[in-house]
């Protein structure tokens, strides 16, 4: 003990000969990976998501109970027949270089998303936009159908306003100019972002004054970094590592919204076989899967994830395992020998990867089916999975607060992913319109309902968990609360004591 | 001249006189022998079997080498472990040496424009990073051993070529081999007799040598996700997924580690044996 | 001007296989790459990709260069590399050239002091060992070479971060990453623990070299003679052995090093610096051709100049070789 305590002042005093830390609050961020664009219409890289929310604001913002609250947008409102939103904006917000947000940046920001030529992320979630009128601080946006939904829709890094001067120069995604409690001070590729507070923001001047997000490429140094105080925030996504966070780190683990789930296409043998489908629904435990893929740390759900429409994970042919009940699907399908397919992996794609996939071998097994993993690095996974060349493969998507968003593009037959989710029906076209244009809230969880359930009765594919999200601080981080978003906006609050 | 079989018997004396030689003999054979048990598996227990109550604890008396984040045997995955790592090291050097030797002998021995050409595209293979190459044919062909140990063949052929090449060209410019040519003897026995036997001593050494790399590079490769995929153990996988655990699960670490570190120091010994067996102007030292 | 005359020139002959190899390099490091499955747009876009338009889709492929055939992408990559570009590295927003300018410094400083630090502590426990071989110092010598080759980078790297970082609070790797210019000392604290794993690494077979080196040229003539005259023992082992057996340890050196520049990926990932073989793994992932390509040229030209410059220095030292 004298021994490490001695070596620890020793290099204390060593690395003090460094940059001297005195009375300024910066904030290090330790990712394993870099940025890898400045456009925050098109982020949807974890660190470029995560880096770009401090730096950039949007309409509306989820809040810590997943309930949508004020962002650059005041107050808001439908007309009776949801056909209508009207928001009204903050006054007084400024952009990075000093100009004024109004009216006409929104509008700017919005009819950029909705550019084709953009390639926005969330174009598919703001399709129903007819028109946008704005003028002063007022703006109102005319929808084809009634689509409540779309207020959910407008929150995020991907919904970010940008000012309609850099639109018009083409300096998106060249230069950083946005309304968030940040500004974007520098770019080292693979090594470093800096930013620095942004003292005008309309929530309040941030404590920190700067922050900094360094690029650690494996989560364990990620920890030692921690332990060594150099860093002293950082977003884990293993649970096996977070537990390794000793107890001189404050961890903060909240539910997500991401979920794990064995992709089946029903368009490709075996899987066309419903029997087949239930089969594997009926022969695996997911509780199994969260302790052994997950160290114990998930919650079992349903499709649905989205806290207001959360679907009963016990709401299924088979909430537990029934292996008598498999194996009898197996057999009325045509296989009563049990069967082999292959699923397809990406190990370095998300942490929990590789433990559920070999979770689901090992438990699929006993239902006499044979279940071949086929290992991928992530690229070929992706133009795989987007080609629909695959029989079933295991993925961690994200979810979001509204299951419009979450789910039309995969599950309606219309859905530019739907040739990946490889199943459609009518009934679930009718419910997610229904589900996107009711303005009723019990019409809706109706509607949500029904989909979760169709979903899970025809075992389109089999919904094993949602992992934690966890974010781990060194003891003198303040003020910081977590969303289940994984957003970081709320370092604007954050103190270093 | 000493006939084949008292050359023989005499390098296996003197083999058996290098005691690091015989250290080496005997640490590859234990590994070996650890192999054997998993293919006829007789190991304690299923490799890839989970044993959900017994998750990551120590080495006791049911689990020897303890258990790691899925409640598998630590002992038996090592087991298997080894038997992987020696089928892709034993692989991907045959296919190194039988592609390499030949390739190398002919080159030194016909020369001119054709060693030009084997040195430029061995050259070629050389300087090209290992992690590129493995990933390409990974990602094309599959993730199976046989494809890691395709990757490591053929990395490690250019070495089978310069190794065999050397000789080649040393005993090419004496003057028996001049006189058999301007004699007449076809190369064939040329080769047979005068260079072969003077390419087999580095050949021989340099596969030890090379099953020992192999089992490391095998081990890198699995570490950077890139070898043998998940649930199937490999030395350098289990040492690549007990990384997160190693700070309170040190078994899990520890004894991966120890088996590759004993069989590749096993394989130097063995290497450093057949030296000094082999080459005779080594033996005096 | 025959053919024949102008291979004859001294150098010719060299640089053109030299320049033949190279070339040989960049068509296979080309066509590899082509041949992995994903492209520049899946690697960009993931999942999202499966959002875009056919149109979009044909858009992207003009602005990444991959609609153009594959011998005019070859050509244009090479255009880009001879004039100083390197190609262009999308997810950066800036060139390869502007990447490598920062990386490379990192990975050369690397492998120097991995070289360095190897070659010294390989040479001291050679001749350690050498002086009395067959005793307890020489198997102990013996043994740490045995060791140093045997135990794994990553393991080695895996353990001193746990050790020091969990233990002791130490990980100067946490902090931004200081060039020697701008603060040597936290450069050196950086480099350090690295720079030790890579030059164990290269000390094994460097100490092995030396050692046998050593024992065969003890028994030379010449060694007996300038003992004979009462030349003291260690001016002995230092200036005759020693420089009679540093050819196979330069050659050892020359292969170590450059082994070194392409091969230090672990070692980067585990201790954050952000040098090439961390943007060339992360390149290949993302599937950016123009960064593993022309990185990977640079690589295979610094390798064989250090090729070239050791043949120099093999043929400077041993005046048995006939030029």
């Amino acid at each position: 003990m004298a021994i490490a305590a001695s070596v620890s002042i020793i290099s204390g005093s060593l690395i003090a000969a460094g940059p001297a830390q005195a009375a300024s609050k910066d904030l290090n961020i330790g990712l394993t990976l870099d940025i890898d664009n400045l456009d925050p219409q098109r982020a949807t890289s974890f660190a470029t998501v995560r880096a770009l929310g401090l730096v950039y604001g949007s309409l509306v913002e989820v809040g810590p109970k997943l309930d949508i609250r004020s962002g650059l947008a005041r107050s808001w409102g439908f007309n009776a027949e949801g056909t209508q939103l009207r928001l009204h904006l903050r006054k007084g917000v400024k952009f990075q270089d000093g100009s004024a947000f109004d009216a006409l940046d929104v509008k700017a920001s919005l009819e950029r998303i909705l550019d084709p030529a953009t390639k926005a992320a969330a174009r598919a979630n703001i399709l129903t936009i007819k028109s946008i009128r704005a003028a002063g601080y007022e703006v109102t946006l005319e929808l084809t159908i009634p689509n409540v939904a779309i207020l959910a829709a407008l929150d995020g890094v991907n919904m970010a306003m940008l000012s309609s001067d850099d639109i018009k120069e083409g300096n998106v995604g060249k230069t950083v100019n946005g309304t968030g409690p940040f500004k974007y001070v520098s770019w080292e590729p693979g090594q470093s972002v800096k930013l620095t507070a942004n003292t005008t923001y309309w929530g309040g001047k941030p404590k920190l004054d700067t922050v900094t997000f360094r690029v650690i490429p494996t989560e364990a140094s990620i920890i030692s970094a921690l332990n060594a105080g150099t860093i002293q925030f950082s977003v884990i996504t293993s649970p096996l590592v977070a537990k390794q966070a000793g107890s001189n780190l404050k961890v903060y683990k909240t539910p997500g919204l991401a979920y794990v789930a064995l992709q089946l296409n029903a368009k490709v043998a075996p899987f066309d076989k419903l029997g087949v489908r239930l089969a594997i629904q009926c022969a695996v435990s997911r509780a199994e899967v969260v302790k052994t893929a997950s160290s114990g740390e998930g919650a079992v759900i349903g499709p649905i994830t989205s806290p207001a429409y959360a679907s009963n994970p016990k709401s299924r042919p088979c909430p537990n395992v029934d292996l008598v009940k498999a194996k009898q699907y197996l057999t009325d399908a045509g296989y009563p020998n049990g069967l082999t397919f292959k699923t397809m992996v990406a190990p370095t794609q998300f942490a929990t990867a590789s433990g559920t996939a070999q979770s689901l071998k090992s438990q699929l097994a006993k239902a006499g089916i044979t279940m071949e993993i086929d290992a991928v690095d992530d690229s070929t996974f992706i133009s795989r999975w987007l080609a629909g060349n695959f029989g079933s493969s295991v993925a961690n998507n994200g979810g979001r607060i509204d299951p419009d968003t979450m789910y039309t593009r995969y599950f309606t037959s219309t859905g530019n992913l739907n040739k990946v989710a490889g199943y459609s029906s009518v009934t679930l076209d009718a419910n997610f319109a229904k589900g996107k244009s009711s303005g009723s809230d019990s019409d809706r969880k109706a509607a949500y309902t029904a989909i979760s359930n169709e979903l899970e009765d025809n075992a389109v594919w089999i919904w094993l968990f949602s992992p934690y999200e966890y974010r781990v601080a060194t003891k003198n981080v303040t003020g910081f609360i977590p969303l289940a978003t994984g957003s970081l906006i709320e370092l604007r609050k954050v103190d270093l004591k | 001249m000493r006939n084949k079989e008292e050359k023989a018997k005499g390098a296996l004396h003197y083999y058996l006189q290098s005691t690091s030689g015989i250290v080496g003999a005997v640490l590859v054979l234990v590994m070996i022998i650890v192999a054997i048990c998993s293919i006829f598996g007789i190991t304690p227990y299923d490799p890839v079997e989970q044993h959900i109550e017994n998750i990551l604890q120590g080495p006791s008396a049911h689990f020897w080498f303890g258990t790691d984040e899925f409640g598998r045997d630590v002992f038996s995955r090592t087991l298997e472990g080894m038997r992987r790592s020696l089928t892709v090291s034993i692989t991907a050097v045959t296919l190194a040496a039988t592609l390499g030797v030949p390739f190398g002998i002919l080159a030194g021995y016909i020369g001119k424009w054709f060693d030009q050409l084997v040195t430029r595209v061995s050259d070629v293979f050389f300087a090209f990073p290992a992690i590129l190459l493995a990933l390409a044919i990974v990602a094309s062909l599959g993730n199976d051993w046989y494809d890691t140990a395709l990757a490591i063949g053929v990395v490690y052929t250019p070495i089978f070529i310069r190794v065999a090449r050397g000789p080649v060209l040393t005993v090419k410019e004496m003057d028996y081999i001049k006189i058999s040519r301007v004699l007449g003897f076809s190369s064939f026995r040329i080769l047979r007799k005068h260079v072969f036997p003077n390419v087999f001593a580095p050949i021989v050494v340099q596969i030890a040598l090379s099953l020992s790399w192999a089992i490391l590079t095998e081990s890198g490769l699995s570490f950077l996700g890139l070898g043998t995929q998940p649930p199937t153990p490999s030395l350098g996988l289990m040492v690549s997924e007990a990384q997160p655990l190693a700070a309170f699960a040190w078994w899990t670490l520890v004894f991966p580690s120890l088996f590759i570190t004993i069989v590749v120091v096993g394989l130097n010994l063995v290497g450093d044996g057949l030296r000094d067996a082999l080459d005779p102007a080594r033996r005096s030292s | 001007m025959n053919f024949r005359r102008i291979m004859k020139y001294p150098g010719v002959s060299r640089t053109l296989s030299v320049l033949t190899t190279l070339f040989g390099i960049s068509v296979f490091v080309f066509l590899v790459l082509r041949v992995i499955p994903g492209d520049s747009i899946t690697g960009a876009f993931g999942i999202e990709t499966g959002a875009l338009s056919p149109q979009q889709i044909a858009e992207l492929r003009v602005y990444y260069g991959i609609d153009q055939s594959l011998f005019m992408q070859y050509i244009s990559w090479m255009q880009s590399f001879l004039s100083g570009k390197f190609g262009f590295a999308y997810s950066t927003g800036v060139s390869v050239a502007t990447l490598t300018k920062s990386s490379l410094p990192v990975t050369i400083e690397l492998a120097i002091i991995g070289t360095v630090l190897g070659v010294i502590l390989g040479i001291a426990i050679g001749m350690f060992s050498a002086k009395k071989p067959g005793s307890t110092r020489d198997f102990a010598g013996q043994l740490f070479g045995l060791l140093a080759l045997a135990i794994p980078g990553f393991v080695l790297s895996t353990g001193i971060v746990t050790i020091m970082a969990n233990k002791f609070h130490y990980f100067p790797n946490g902090y931004e990453y200081m060039t020697p210019w701008e603060n040597p000392w936290m450069n050196f604290q950086q480099m350090m623990f690295p720079g030790l794993v890579l030059g164990i690494a290269v000390a094994a077979p460097v100490m092995r070299t030396t050692r046998s080196a050593l024992l065969e040229t003890v028994d030379k003539d010449f060694v007996r003679t300038a003992h004979g005259k009462g030349v003291p023992n260690n001016t002995v082992q230092l200036r005759h052995i020693l420089r009679n057996s540093l050819i196979p340890i330069v050659t050892m050196t020359g292969i170590q090093f450059g082994y070194l520049l392409g091969g230090a990926v672990i070692v980067e990932k585990i201790f954050a610096l952000p040098g090439m073989g961390r943007q060339i793994l992360d390149a290949i992932m993302k599937r950016e051709y123009a960064t593993v390509q022309s990185s990977i040229m640079i690589f295979a030209i610094m390798f064989v100049l250090i090729n070239v410059a050791t043949d120099i220095i093999y043929r400077k030292i041993d005046p048995r070789i006939k030029k």
